[in-house]
């Protein structure tokens, strides 16, 4: 008989794991429970900015499921997960067993303990729900005053979407700087003279003691006296693991469900992927959360083959975080925060460039990077030092060539044939397949326009 | 390491890819030209999707663009699936309605060449030209040679030697010289 794979969550972990138990198994029975329609947390910025609308982030619906004959259960959620009997009980009463599960129910944000942070116009900005909310908070404002609490990644995301809408924007951290578990002081710095000098408030150093109603409009207090007059305010001070399905369940967690090199847990069938997965990290000896799009992407794909009686094995996610920062582009890699690293740093204040390398030994472990977004030389040096990351390539004497140049990523990158190593790797063992699902039935394929034709026509054979 | 495997377009047809052969090129960028021309229908090299590599120290120039590889970690990391393959070509293209400008595809692609049209704010990458590419059929020097197989990784390793031995002998001199 088939087996049942039970898929809890709805974002990419578990739309990839699906996809993928599909790709290696025809017969396999499927079912996904999750309590939001299947969409990419990613895309919920640009609904938010007003460039898509809320479908558009989706990444499935009915017709989609039905072709890849799996069974959905939106709108619901899972109580409590029975790792003796390989059950599970959903909160309208009903109990499932499966052969293999899937845990993908990714993490939630915090509530600080802030007094006023229930009142109606503050909230996180997490969900689909949470969008919407924000849309209707804000539908008829011509320019509405938003306080940002947090300026860690998800803050600053957010912040980029109210930013394109040109809202009026305050930030406040608790820590003396701007992304404190992306970037170090010097770039942070930079980053937040950057969000200055583009009309953005920065309020580092200081927390909020109060959120008040004023009429319908909040007052924001601060510690340090300052109070910010606000119609919305945006909490985003941290992200925790949705772990409470498996209290008391024996499944093995730390902050998050530690699971192995297949993204199995201690019970082998049941597997998690995603934000609430802790699994291999490619530069650190203890499993880690990494809670990006491409982790679980990956994490998704690897449950998904392994779900599928494959045997594929995660070298462990490589940690990135990039972010579009009001147009100064901001990422870190790897060992980004080491101490005991060598380091090389370019710090241009007046253009806010920064690139720092990190490196142990001759191989590279870590970087930081922050530009213009727009700068496409960058972009692409960005995704060649992720090359040099992920294939943990010694980068012999060009580590002194990047010392004197350090703008010259690509000849580092060739000459250390980084590219060569990459051509042949696959994580599952074959060729990634297309998703099949697109909004609106678009079909992404090549277009050339009338100046190709004319164009190749001109070369006589 | 493996050799490079293909993704098969289509049913069973062999997926179509440049092949770059360095010791062809003479640096004379017609196909950054001719990219930018078809592509973006500008004459101008910074939106060029095959960029080429100058080593003028070493003499060495190749042009590189994306390899259509088969993890193809634009396509699995794009959140809105605004990345397929190309039917006709095997090859990775972006769908600009679909693209929402995150930027990932670009800095998850490791080697580098997915790039984003600056008025758009969208990804772009080598599409092949649908199967006849202009940046092949503009140079002069048969540098850039369309196959249909599983070569396209191979130029590579040859060049990046070249690139390593040169370069790096060279520098050697100049330290040893301070």
């Amino acid at each position: 008989m088939a087996k049942h794979n039970l898929i809890i969550g709805g974002g990419p972990a578990a739309t990839n794991a699906l996809e993928t138990i599909r790709e290696f198994d025809a017969d396999a029975a499927i079912t996904l429970i999750c309590d939001e329609p299947t969409h990419s947390r990613m895309a919920l910025p640009y609904w938010l900015a007003g460039k898509i609308p809320e479908k558009h982030t989706h990444t499935g619906d009915d017709a989609y499921f039905q072709k890849l004959n799996v069974t959905v259960r939106i709108g619901e959620r899972v109580d409590r997960v029975d790792p003796v009997k390989n059950s599970v009980m959903l909160s309208g009463g009903d109990t499932l067993n499966f052969d293999n599960l899937l845990i993908a129910t990714g993490s939630s944000p915090v509530s600080p303990p802030i007094p006023g942070k229930d009142l109606s116009g503050v909230q996180p900005m997490w969900s689909l729900a949470h969008t919407q909310s924000v849309l209707d908070a804000t539908a008829g404002m011509e320019k509405p005053r938003v306080v940002l609490v947090g300026a860690g990644f998800i803050g600053f995301i957010v912040l980029n979407a109210m930013f394109k809408r040109q809202w009026e924007l305050s930030v406040v951290e608790r820590e003396s700087q701007v992304l404190p578990r992306m970037l170090d002081a010097d770039a942070a710095a930079g980053v937040a003279d950057y969000l200055t000098s583009q009309g953005v408030g920065i309020h580092t150093g200081t927390s909020v003691t109060e959120i008040k109603d004023d009429g319908g409009a909040k007052l924001v207090q601060l510690e340090n006296g300052t109070s910010l007059p606000a119609d919305i305010v945006i909490l985003a001070t941290g992200i925790k693991t949705n772990l409470e399905l498996i209290d008391g369940s024996g499944i093995t967690t730390d902050q998050g469900i530690l699971v192995n090199d297949r993204m199995q847990s201690n019970f082998e069938n049941i597997y998690a992927a995603g934000d609430i997965a802790q699994g291999p990290d490619l530069y650190g000896d203890q499993n880690a959360i990494h809670a990006i799009q491409t982790t679980a992407v990956d994490h998704g794909r690897v449950a998904g083959a392994n779900m599928a009686g494959q045997d594929v094995r995660y070298p462990g996610s490589l940690l990135m975080n990039i972010a579009d920062v009001c147009g100064l582009q901001c990422a870190s890699f790897g060992n980004w925060n080491d101490p005991q690293a060598e380091v090389m740093t370019v710090n241009n204040t007046r253009q806010h460039i920064y690139r720092k390398f990190l490196w142990t030994e001759d191989q590279l472990t870590g970087a930081i990077f922050t530009g213009d977004a727009k700068d496409v030389g960058m972009l692409t040096d960005i995704g060649m030092i992720k090359g040099i990351l992920q294939t943990q390539t010694s980068l012999g004497n060009w580590k002194e060539y990047l010392r004197d140049n350090p703008f010259d990523v690509r000849r580092a990158y060739i000459g250390a044939g980084v590219a060569q190593k990459l051509v042949g790797t696959t994580l599952t063992g074959r060729p990634a397949r297309p998703r099949q699902f697109h909004f609106g039935g678009n079909k992404p394929a090549a277009s050339v326009g009338p100046a190709h034709t004319a164009f190749v026509s001109t070369k006589a054979d | 390491m493996r050799l490079f495997v293909c993704v098969n377009a289509g049913d069973n047809q062999m997926a179509k890819m440049l092949n770059i052969v360095p010791e062809k090129c003479t640096g004379c960028m017609q196909c950054e030209l001719a990219c930018s021309w078809v592509q973006t229908g500008t004459f101008q090299p910074s939106r060029s999707l095959i960029r080429v590599n100058v080593f003028d120290e070493e003499a060495s120039y190749a042009p590189y663009t994306c390899l259509q590889c088969d993890e193809a970690w634009c396509m699995t990391a794009c959140p809105v699936n605004a990345i397929g393959i190309d039917d006709a070509t095997g090859c990775k293209v972006v769908s600009e309605s679909l693209c929402v400008g995150c930027h990932l595809c670009t800095i998850a692609c490791p080697f580098g060449t997915v790039f984003t049209t600056p008025h758009t704010d969208t990804a772009t990458k080598c599409n092949l030209c649908g199967g006849d590419p202009a940046c092949a059929t503009t140079c002069p020097t048969d540098a850039i040679v369309v196959t249909e197989g599983d070569n396209a990784g191979d130029w590579f390793g040859l060049w990046a030697e070249k690139v390593e031995g040169n370069h790096l002998s060279a520098m050697d001199g100049t330290r040893s010289a301070n």
